[in-house]
């Protein structure tokens, strides 16, 4: 079931476990027949097979943070023993300089104001201040977390991190089949691009531009179409 | 004297919605009544200056730009109300310490005297009804239900209450705008009142009544344009007119307005 929904409509979940995904909310009511769902955000209404997940599809420009995110930051401040990362959202992340894999109080990792890092939310609670963490949280690893060298950031929407994030998406293997490539892609709507030539990072940038369904959305053949006109 | 395009006392201009895509906010979007335009920008949660914050819910601004000359007291005076409507659709205490802040502009001159004034409540009314449309627009800001507002008048020469006033229906003895949260269960759309300015000289609070009924119709039509011209939303450049008819505004089947989508 796929429908488009505007905010405030209810939306008939029952489960034994049921679990509501983003822009879903459990409004108690005490004079109606029990507590209803009902939708928060406008976009396309979706669940599980057997019912008991059930989430509100959309797209947005402003991140908000949420626990176990990936996301890419820029350094803005050194505090203390951390630092202050702008991750996009209202506030500012903290990051401790001891995050990170084999981090100790005499080795710490050389991270200037203005570096690049890609890192994963470990604390997002509403009342207090995100907390990044450079190490993935079973293996205790860097797992590819950590500040990232050279390359370019670009900016796109919300659900085109989460396209690019999906395996089964067209546009990354596209492009890496053309010419090799880095990406670390963040679900804070930040794409970092790295590739040899300046014309290749021109054109990945310029892709997922044309590709964001806030920007036009277009698909794999007028991609096809479009890296033609390119000169790569 | 006739109505703009020859309309009934229920129904309002024809509705134009656009999502224009502004580059530096996180939404927008520009409602029309025929000629009476607004265009609304939303960009939150973010940063709050530390003497706006609150610490239990985000902070609401809500900025109010005329067509020509600084904000002067009209405008401010818009903004408050803009502000206080909004307030109770909004789920503000998801994100405490933050600012949504909400920009929204009169594309048609809205003070001043002479013929070209525009009637200051169908202004209100596409104020109201473009911020709610950029407040979907940017996704956000999580909300409970949907705002719609619609200006009615009584006419002074024939006594009766009319839709969305324009220059045709002469002068008016009593006017105002009603705004209603809409929310929905399956077909069953429930609307609820949640403001209005209305102001009358004679007459009983019957006759607020059936203003009311009225608008929260026509509020109605609003909302299900609306709910059409989302399915477009993320499509680059879409436009939404509805020329509004009775027969056509079926909530739920968005398919019937393909033959009047101008792009």
């Amino acid at each position: 079931m796929s429908a488009t929904v505007l905010p405030g409509t209810v939306v008939p979940a029952q489960h034994a476990n049921l679990k509501l995904g983003p822009g879903l909310i459990q409004k108690s009511d005490a004079g109606a027949a029990g507590p209803s769902i009902i939708t928060t955000r406008t976009g396309t209404l979706n669940h599980s097979s057997n019912g008991s997940k059930w989430w509100v599809e959309s797209n947005s420009r402003r991140y908000v943070p949420a626990p176990q995110e990936s996301v890419i930051g820029v350094v803005v401040q050194k505090v203390g023993d951390g630092f202050r990362v702008d991750i996009g959202a209202a506030h500012s992340a903290s990051l401790d300089g001891l995050a990170f894999e084999g981090a100790t109080k005499r080795n710490k990792p050389n991270i200037k104001i203005g570096c690049v890092v890609y890192a994963r939310v470990s604390l997002a609670h509403k009342d207090m201040e995100p907390e990044l963490e450079c190490f993935d949280a079973q293996t205790r690893k860097a797992e590819g977390f950590g500040e990232v060298k050279g390359g370019f950031l670009v900016r796109c929407s919300l659900k085109m991190c989460r396209n690019l994030l999906d395996p089964k998406h067209f546009l990354l293997p596209l492009l890496g089949a053309r010419f090799p490539l880095e990406a670390a892609v963040g679900m804070n709507g930040r794409v970092w691009i790295n590739a040899k030539e300046p014309r290749q990072i021109i054109a990945i940038s310029r892709c997922i531009e044309a590709v964001d369904p806030d920007g036009g959305g277009m698909d794999e053949a007028g991609i096809k179409a479009f890296l033609g006109t390119l000169d790569i | 004297m006739s109505r703009y395009q020859g309309r009934q006392p229920h129904e309002p201009r024809a509705i134009q919605i656009s999502f224009d895509g502004l580059a530096r906010v996180d939404g927008s979007a520009r409602f029309s009544f025929g000629p009476i335009s607004a265009l609304s920008s939303v960009s939150g949660p973010i940063e709050v200056r530390l003497a706006s914050e609150n610490a239990s819910q985000a902070t609401l601004d809500v900025l109010v730009r005329p067509l020509s000359n600084v904000p002067a007291t009209e405008a401010k005076a818009l903004a408050a109300t803009v502000r206080g409507l909004l307030t109770p659709s909004l789920l503000l205490a998801n994100n405490p310490r933050t600012l949504v802040q909400i920009v929204a502009q009169a594309l048609v001159p809205s003070t001043g005297s002479g013929p070209k004034r525009a009637n200051v409540n169908a202004v209100t009314a596409a104020v109201v009804n473009a911020s709610t449309l950029a407040l979907l627009n940017a996704g956000s800001i999580p909300m409970r239900g949907v705002i719609c507002a619609v200006a009615v008048g009584r006419r002074k020469d024939t006594g009766t209450l009319v839709v969305d006033p324009d220059e045709g229906d002469g002068t008016l003895d009593a006017e105002g705008c009603f705004a209603f949260m809409f929310t929905r269960n399956g077909n069953d759309v429930q609307s609820q009142c949640v403001w209005t300015n209305w102001k009358q000289s004679t007459g009983d609070e019957g006759v607020l009544d059936k203003a009311r009924e009225l608008a929260g119709q026509a509020a109605g039509d609003v909302y299900a344009a609306m709910h059409a011209s989302v399915d477009g939303m993320n499509k680059a450049d879409s436009r939404v007119v509805i020329p509004v008819q009775k027969e056509d505004m079926i909530a739920e089947d968005t398919g019937n307005n393909d033959d009047k989508m101008e792009i």
